[in-house]
């Protein structure tokens, strides 16, 4: 009857998501048919995402049907997206778009692990959208705010242990599952305060983009504006992103304002999970 | 400490001990100062000891624990539990063999008995002691679980029930914010839907000045059928939820009583924040019956059969928080304002293109991923857009404060 409820879209950054590596079915029934989900660090526990992010590559790497990959560039690190003839209205709008812009996707995580074991985690986009950068800020709040209710979550919950007295009790009946915090404390022993850090990263290179902003549109009433958020104040000119990472080298001269991405080696190591 | 001391010795006294106060309190001392038990542990610990002193085993530790409904708020704990039973319901699958609500005079709950677990049916009204069974929650609603390990014995006494023993409530529409409570409503039959199933007799939407909620009523009900337009007094209604949208059950112990006076539906505006995550189906320049002004599906009414349609420009969208989903509808006026595109403008897009595809496409990429908020009625899982607006942009100050919160979580 009213059966059917859409999974909410979770808010994650990248470098969170790209830590993932726990997927599981879950449902009713756990058969095949029952959704599928991925449980990040801080207990997301996601069917869904959506992400507001600077899409920064594009590329067709489909052999006979065009098949989309998009590289996408939070302010904490980069994640990949496909788009394919099962996504078509999403393939379509990513082929017709130019890099660097700003995009909203909403998109199911896929967990693919290579033949060394990685786990590489991307999304498959079931839609994609260029917006404003107005929206990305709004996003970049919003994923700092959930997180941060997560990362609550997390230090009010305790580890359960791996045989518990009622797991082994009753093998038959479906036991309670732990509660998403608990289940991921028990898979990744998270580090709250990587995440905090991580949480607060993002923040507060938001927060130097808006400053810099406020100045750029008043640059006429105010000549040399001081940017208290910077910790480096020996510089003039705010720069939007503290410490600049080493960069590969890779075409990002005109990014600078983003992290570079850190192993690039994970686009090749990518083999095309293309259904046929 | 004073309070714990207390408690202990209460309990004590329940079991005829008489211990004096400053030993209790030395040996919690001992625990909470000296060895750091937390005091839940150490109450518990100090209870345990004073008993075995005086020959008196603790309840049996084993797993499962005798409680009240309203103390249980985890899932995955074993306990017993002194019961009514208060209504049954239809099982969902083959796999359940009985399913309904128990209550005691803390509250009452959902319980499901498993097919596997081979116990006996429990009657309506009967009371029990139900013994080692599995609590689980499922969206901040908790349920008893029966399997192969619980024990249902049946008791003499009756087990007063709260909601049962006390007369229901009479509420209005909207302060229906919790299941398993009783409830007398004064409403008019909005809508009636055909029902899919032969245990219920009937459903649809009732609603007073303050909103519309969803009713069901079983067929074991018994009661008279209920016609649309009409005004009742509903008696004795349990409320129920699924995914966070509440409804009310008419069962055995409910009543209808025809009204005089006619019951106005109104609707309390709702409000909503998130990202537009998806524009759907059915969105975009539509055609609807000339009649009923239900939306065509290939030019026919699902009531009137093939019609010349009237056309017409709605958004049917998601926007989604993070945490919940909220489906929207958008009317002619909001949409046209919204995207910029008048009817007109619309019909003149489909014709050129062949398709009325192109509308969606163009709302979906004039909305998608954007942050609003919006007011207005909610019914049934739709809130009907009243005003919609932009979330405001992100300030230096928001992002100070969030930072500020993250740095003393």
């Amino acid at each position: 009857m009213a059966g059917f409820s859409r999974e909410v879209a979770r808010r994650i950054f990248a470098e969170e998501l790209k830590s993932s590596n726990y997927s599981f079915r879950d449902g009713e029934e756990q058969n095949q048919y029952a959704p599928q989900y991925l449980l990040t660090p801080t207990g997301a526990k996601c069917n869904r995402v959506f992400i507001v992010a600077t899409l920064i590559e594009k590329d067709d790497i489909g052999g006979d049907t065009e098949y989309w990959r998009g590289r996408l560039v939070d302010p904490t690190s980069s994640i990949l997206i496909y788009a394919g003839q099962y996504q078509p209205e999403a393939a379509q709008i990513l082929a017709n778009m130019e890099a660097p812009a700003f995009v909203a996707v909403v998109g199911k995580p896929n967990l693919y692990k290579t033949e060394d074991g990685n786990i590489i985690i991307s999304l498959r986009a079931e839609s994609i959208q260029q917006v404003d950068e107005a929206t990305r800020n709004l996003w970049v709040m919003d994923t700092a705010r959930r997180t941060l209710e997560r990362l609550a979550a997390l230090k009010n919950a305790k580890p359960v242990p791996v045989s518990s007295e009622f797991a082994t009790a009753d093998k038959v009946t479906s036991v309670a599952p732990p509660q998403d915090a608990e289940r991921a404390l028990e898979h990744y022993h998270t580090d709250i305060e990587h995440y905090r850090q991580m949480t607060l990263r993002a923040l507060s290179s938001l927060k130097a983009e808006l400053a810099k902003n406020g100045i750029e549109s008043k640059i006429e009433d105010r000549a040399t504006p001081e940017s208290e958020s910077l910790p480096t104040p020996a510089k003039a000119e705010p720069e939007e992103k503290p410490a600049t990472r080493k960069s590969k080298g890779k075409k990002s001269e005109s990014l600078s304002a983003w992290p570079e991405s850190e192993n690039d080696e994970e686009v090749e190591t990518f083999n095309l999970t293309k259904k046929s | 400490m004073k309070e714990l001391v207390d408690q202990i010795s209460a309990r004590l006294r329940d079991q005829k001990i008489e211990v004096p106060d400053e030993e209790i309190a030395s040996r919690l001392k001992k625990l909470i100062d000296d060895f750091r038990v937390p005091e839940s542990e150490a109450r518990r610990s100090v209870l345990n000891y004073f008993l075995k002193e005086h020959g008196i085993m603790p309840q049996v530790r084993a797993s499962s624990e005798k409680v009240k409904i309203s103390e249980i708020k985890e899932a995955g704990k074993w306990v017993d539990l002194e019961v009514k039973v208060l209504d049954l319901w239809e099982p969902a699958t083959e796999a359940i063999s009985q399913t309904g609500l128990i209550g005691d005079a803390s509250g009452s709950m959902k319980f499901v008995k498993w097919a596997k677990s081979e116990l006996p049916n429990l009657e309506l009204g009967q009371s029990y002691l139900l013994k080692r069974m599995v609590t689980d929650e499922f969206q901040g609603r908790f349920s008893v679980k029966l399997n192969r390990t619980s024990q249902i014995e049946p008791l003499e006494k009756e087990v007063e029930a709260r909601p049962a023993s006390r007369a229901a409530q009479a509420v209005k529409v909207v302060e229906i914010t919790e299941p398993g409570r009783w409830v007398d409503l004064k409403v008019k039959v909005a809508q009636l839907w055909e029902t899919n199933s032969d245990a219920i007799s009937q459903s649809g939407l009732v609603g007073d000045e303050t909103g519309s909620i969803k009713f069901v009523k079983w067929a074991k009900a018994d009661l008279s059928n209920m016609e649309e337009g009409k005004s009742y007094l509903l008696r004795n209604l349990v409320t129920d939820e699924f995914q966070g949208r509440f409804s009310v059950k008419l069962n055995r112990t409910s009543q209808i009583e025809p009204l005089d006076v006619d019951v106005e539906i109104g609707s309390q505006a709702a409000e909503f924040s998130g990202a537009l995550v998806d524009v759907q189906k059915g969105s975009g320049l539509i055609k609807r019956c000339p009649v009923c002004k239900r939306s065509l599906a290939k030019g026919v009414c699902s009531e009137h059969g093939k019609v010349e349609g009237t056309y017409d420009l709605r958004i049917k969208a998601v926007l989604d928080d993070g945490r919940r989903v909220q489906d929207v509808l958008i009317n002619r006026e909001t949409t046209e304002r919204l995207v910029g595109l008048t009817l007109d403008e619309a019909k003149q897009m489909a014709m050129e293109a062949l398709d009325h595809e192109v509308v969606r496409s163009l709302i979906e990429s004039k909305l998608m991923g954007r942050y609003f908020s919006i007011t207005g009625p909610r019914v049934d899982r739709y809130l009907l857009v009243e005003t919609i607006n932009d979330v405001p942009p992100v300030t230096e100050s928001r992002v100070d404060e969030l930072m500020a919160e993250v740095e003393v979580i």
